[in-house]
């Protein structure tokens, strides 16, 4: 990939994964086009410039060009200039771009951003004669009471949210398309996905952050109580200080059976992308997942260490009758509510694909020192507000 | 510098900035009001008048005159004016009473007033007794101006204080034997600019009876009864009645606009709350509404009016109320789902009063300072996309229809918590954060069990957490004054409305007000026009209110258009955009058949509700 002749065109640059791909990618000497839209007013470029900046990536002169683009445009939005451009020097596609929100209410845009926006990424991939056409799925277009999920399409699921419905039609429409059109495709299928288990950085704090930050935000709360106002009301909710300074929070998690999270460090994520890159096998599907999913009691373990506090009980099967949260537990139980399908999940990915191509780049284990890194650096950036 | 120590150019920029809403006029916080004011009547002796006053006197406009000195030596600085005016504007007038103290005394006045030798107003004072008419500049200046950036300054040659319809039938006949002009005047300026005149302005405020009659539930007032006062004494016995702003005169409201409030909902408008009124014709002819012989005045045209006769007293209805009366607040994205909202009460007829709030509104009215102000909007509309609250008054039957209509929505506890907490509201993190959780249902977190106890231990909510940005003088005033609970009760707070002024803090407001169809589309497309005519001139705008009238049938809507009425910048622009938003209202009103616009219900107040909004 790293050929002179080669140009790889991405979309979704500005996202979590595709900013350290993007700056991964320029790193190692590739060749860029980005194709994406500006954030309000600020453009497209200064937002590309930021994110490499941020992740240490200087591009080299010409090696990263940019073009505001809107793939809800059959020519992308793009000039003619700008498309013939883009088609004479493309030789592969990375599709990242992806609208990442659960809500029903954002049906519509999801729609219209994971799947009807591929037909024109697709057919500038055609024009181009692209080599590959590489696109980023999500490991959870498997339905959650599937078990085993092998590397191969999905047949039909009952899905937990918009995001992961659209995700798995969208994966349809590009083995479709990108087989009835000759173009040679992968389909990457990462798991969830946090920062960078050397360093911490991540670009976004959404999913595993979530849940820490809302825990974040509880303790807050409870703490400047205590702190400020005398306790009170913390001391009615059954919370308060421990001679050591813990906070004593009891909160009752109830999940209706037990189950794990797969996550992978964004680092994985990279290197394994990079190498299938290189060595791509045609209309193939790979897992960019864990060998070792975490439990929830070592996320609860792991989050009372980071956050110093105490109490968090995770109980499996229905809540029992007459069970009567107390304001934190009814708090938190509303902030987890969108990721609450990936609480109990009971999904294993199959990562025979994947093993082949990624030889010698395993996932590395959620540890607490990588987690405590890198909920450090999400603390530290204010978790991206 | 102390607070109350500035110099006089600060002393003249805070004179000019004086929004005239009269609030120093009546007693809502319990300070009793300005002691020379309640005894000479004129404005000119209310801490409102010496600011007007002492601008007209540091601008050069009017000479130092005796009545001036004597205006300037009846202000004893107790601060009274200071926490009222604070309390609405953010300003403390005992600043420019010192400097309108200093001014005088550094200035000789002549030894007699020139007023002294003008035989009509012997005349005039032969008629209502010498203390209650002047023509002094010092009292007529304060009559002159309005802080509607359309209105002109005008100084009228007389103020003049009746006592008595009979009074008022003696004086327009000698007005009209001596083609003198004449401009009746509640309580304050109207804001609108009609209450100037070139002749003599006959102020209203001395005439201020209040009679009730129970067996008939109705209570006849004089025109200088204000809304504060009369809706006090209702309160007292038991009832409600349907008024405007505190400061407002109740006949005055009625006359020129009909009562615009939320309370309209149940209530309604124009004719709908007056049993009766009796007025005395430019001829001097006394009537009253229900006289056979009586002109129409139920009667409404689409055309500009004139002032033809003088309402002396009127009989106003009074309403029942329960013990069991509450408010809630019901957030909105977007205004169309407001709207909708809005309508399925008023059909239903749930509650006795109802209104959509845009998220300046609410902000102003809840924060103490601008400040505040700000940050709360930027809080309730960007963080938490509370762009529009409705608010439902009614007893707990009417709420808990409400709640069982199933919407997310800020009950009085949880609406006081919010209130006294709004200073942690900004940096409230969780908040945040439940937001960005509750894309599925908005504000679908208003429903977790306990929220309003989470709420409270969040946010700390107390009078001295509100206050703590208010001057510190003032603080423990106000906070006795929060500690109680009208400033957050949302039926005290609408029936009474004394934080509505501040909507004119951060600078004057311009009321845009029609009637219409209660129909989001038709709504929605006023709202885009004013706001883009708005944003063309460079003029801070936000939607006021939507009040449903007649079972949802029609709504009074407000749009507010914001102009420093000190800056002629701004005031041109407006000037400009205002033409424009006319002509953009008869567009659709010609179109659509069934807009009203507020400028023709000027002086035609007093028609029937449904010839207004049907005929």
């Amino acid at each position: 990939m790293t050929d002179s002749n080669e140009t790889i065109v991405m979309t979704g640059a500005t996202g979590f994964l595709g900013s350290h791909l993007m700056a991964a990618l320029v790193q190692r000497g590739d060749r860029l086009i980005i194709l994406g839209r500006p954030q309000g007013t600020r453009p497209l470029r200064e937002r590309v410039d930021a994110l490499l900046a941020s992740l240490g990536a200087t591009p080299k002169k010409h090696q990263v060009d940019v073009l505001e683009a809107d793939f809800s445009d059959p020519s992308c939005g793009l000039n003619w200039h700008q498309y013939a451009g883009v088609c004479l020097k493309a030789t592969h596609f990375l599709h990242c771009a992806s609208d990442t929100r659960f809500s029903e209410t954002n049906r519509l845009a999801s729609i219209q951003t994971n799947v009807r926006s591929l037909a024109s990424i697709i057919e500038l991939a055609r024009r181009s004669r692209a080599a590959y056409f590489h696109y980023v799925s999500t490991a959870y277009v498997f339905g959650a009471e599937t078990s085993s999920c092998p590397e191969a399409p999905v047949i039909a699921a009952r899905h937990a949210n918009v995001y992961e419905e659209t995700k798995a039609w969208a994966e349809r429409d590009v083995a479709e398309e990108c087989s009835r059109l000759g173009i040679p495709y992968t389909i990457l299928r990462p798991s969830i996905v946090y920062g960078d288990s050397r360093t911490g950085q991540a670009t976004r704090f959404t999913a595993l952050y979530h849940h820490v930050r809302s825990l974040s935000a509880i303790r807050d709360i409870y703490l400047k109580e205590i702190r400020e106002l005398g306790g009170e009301k913390a001391r009615r909710h059954g919370i308060y200080l421990d001679a050591d300074g813990t906070l004593h929070l009891p909160l009752r998690i109830h999940l209706p059976r037990r189950g794990s999270v797969n996550l992978i460090p964004i680092d994985y994520f990279v290197a394994a992308v990079l190498a299938v890159l290189d060595r791509p096998d045609s209309d193939t599907i790979y897992h960019l997942t864990s060998n070792r999913p975490v439990s929830m009691e070592e996320l609860a373990c792991y989050c009372e260490r980071f956050l110093n506090i105490r109490g968090i009980k995770v109980h499996y099967g229905p809540a029992p009758e007459g069970f009567a949260p107390n304001p934190a537990e009814a708090l938190f139980d509303k902030f987890v509510e969108p990721y609450r399908p990936y609480l109990s999940d009971i999904r294993n990915f199959e990562r025979r694909h994947t093993d082949v191509a990624t030889e010698g780049i395993d996932p590395p284990e959620l540890t607490y020192d990588v987690f405590e890194r890198c909920m450090a650096f999400a603390a530290g950036a204010n978790w991206g507000r | 510098m102390d607070c109350l120590e500035v110099s006089a150019e600060q002393a003249l920029q805070m004179a000019k900035g004086c929004r005239q809403y009269a609030m120093c006029k009546i007693d809502f916080l319990g300070t009793g009001i300005c002691e020379s004011g309640a005894d000479r009547r004129f404005v000119a002796y209310y801490p409102q008048g010496r600011m007007l006053l002492y601008a007209a006197l540091a601008e050069g406009k009017i000479p130092v005159t005796a009545r001036a000195k004597e205006i300037a030596d009846g202000c004893t600085l107790c601060g009274k004016c200071d926490y009222q005016c604070y309390f609405v504007t953010g300003m403390r007038p005992t600043a420019v009473m010192r400097a309108l103290k200093r001014f005088v005394v550094g200035h000789p006045q002549p030894d007699r007033a020139a007023s002294d030798a003008d035989p009509l107003l012997a005349e005039i004072r032969a008629i209502v007794g010498s203390r209650w008419a002047d023509s002094d500049p010092a009292v007529t200046v304060t009559y002159s101006t309005d802080p509607c950036p359309l209105a002109d300054q005008r100084i009228p040659r007389y103020v003049v204080l009746p006592e008595s319809a009979e009074q008022v039938a003696a004086l327009l006949a000698l007005f009209r034997e001596h083609g003198i002009a004449w401009t009746v005047r509640g309580n304050g300026t109207n804001i609108l600019g009609f209450a100037l005149g070139d002749g003599a302005i006959i102020d209203m405020n001395r005439m201020k009876r209040i009679e009730f009659d129970e067996k008939n539930w109705t209570a006849r007032i004089g025109p200088g009864v204000t809304a504060f006062e009369l809706q006090s004494e209702a309160v007292r016995r038991g009832y409600r009645v349907c008024v405007a702003e505190g400061a407002a005169s109740v006949i005055s409201s009625i006359m020129t606009s009909g009562i615009l409030s939320l309370l309209s909902t149940a209530y309604g408008t124009c004719a709908s709350n007056v049993v009766d009124a009796e007025f005395v014709s430019r001829e001097g002819r006394r009537f009253s509404l229900n006289d056979k012989e009586a002109p129409n005045l139920f009667a409404f045209q689409m055309t500009d009016q004139e002032s033809r006769f003088v309402c002396t007293s009127a009989t106003i209805k009074l309403h029942p109320r329960s013990d069991d009366e509450a408010g809630v607040l019901v957030p909105f994205q977007g205004l169309d789902d407001a709207v909708a909202f809005a309508r399925d009460c008023a059909v239903r007829r749930i509650g006795f009063g109802i209104g959509i709030l845009g998220a300046e509104y609410v902000s102003s009215f809840i924060s103490p300072t601008q400040a505040q102000a700000v940050t709360v909007k930027e809080t309730l509309s960007t963080k938490l996309g509370m762009e529009y609250l409705v608010v439902v008054l009614g007893d707990r039957h009417a709420l808990r229809s409400v709640a069982d209509m199933g919407r997310p929505l800020i009950d009085q506890k949880l609406f006081r918590t919010l209130n006294l907490g709004l200073n942690a509201l900004g940096a409230a993190e969780w908040l945040e954060l439940l937001t960005e959780v509750s894309q599925e249902e908005p504000f679908s977190y208003l429903k977790i069990q306990g929220f309003s106890e989470l709420a409270e231990t969040a946010l700390g909510p107390s009078p001295e957490a509100l206050l703590k940005e208010v001057d510190p003088d003032l603080r423990s005033f106000y906070a006795e004054l929060y500690a109680g609970s009208e400033m957050t009760d949302l039926v005290w707070l609408n029936m009474f409305r004394v934080t509505s002024s501040r909507i004119g803090r951060e600078k004057h407001f311009f009321p845009i007000l029609v009637y219409l169809p209660l129909e989001a589309e038709l709504l929605g497309v006023l709202v885009r026009e004013f706001a883009a005519i708005a944003a063309k001139h460079g003029i801070k705008h936000d939607l006021g209110f939507i009040t449903p009238v007649d079972d949802g049938k029609r709504c009074m809507f407000e749009y507010d258009y914001f102009v420093d009425h000190t800056d002629p910048a701004q005031i041109a622009d407006f000037r400009v955009a205002a033409g424009e938003v006319g002509a953009v209202i008869e567009k659709y009103a010609a179109k659509t058949g069934t807009i009203r616009w507020l400028r023709y219900l000027l002086h035609q107040g007093v028609c029937r509700m449904e010839n207004l909004l049907y005929c």
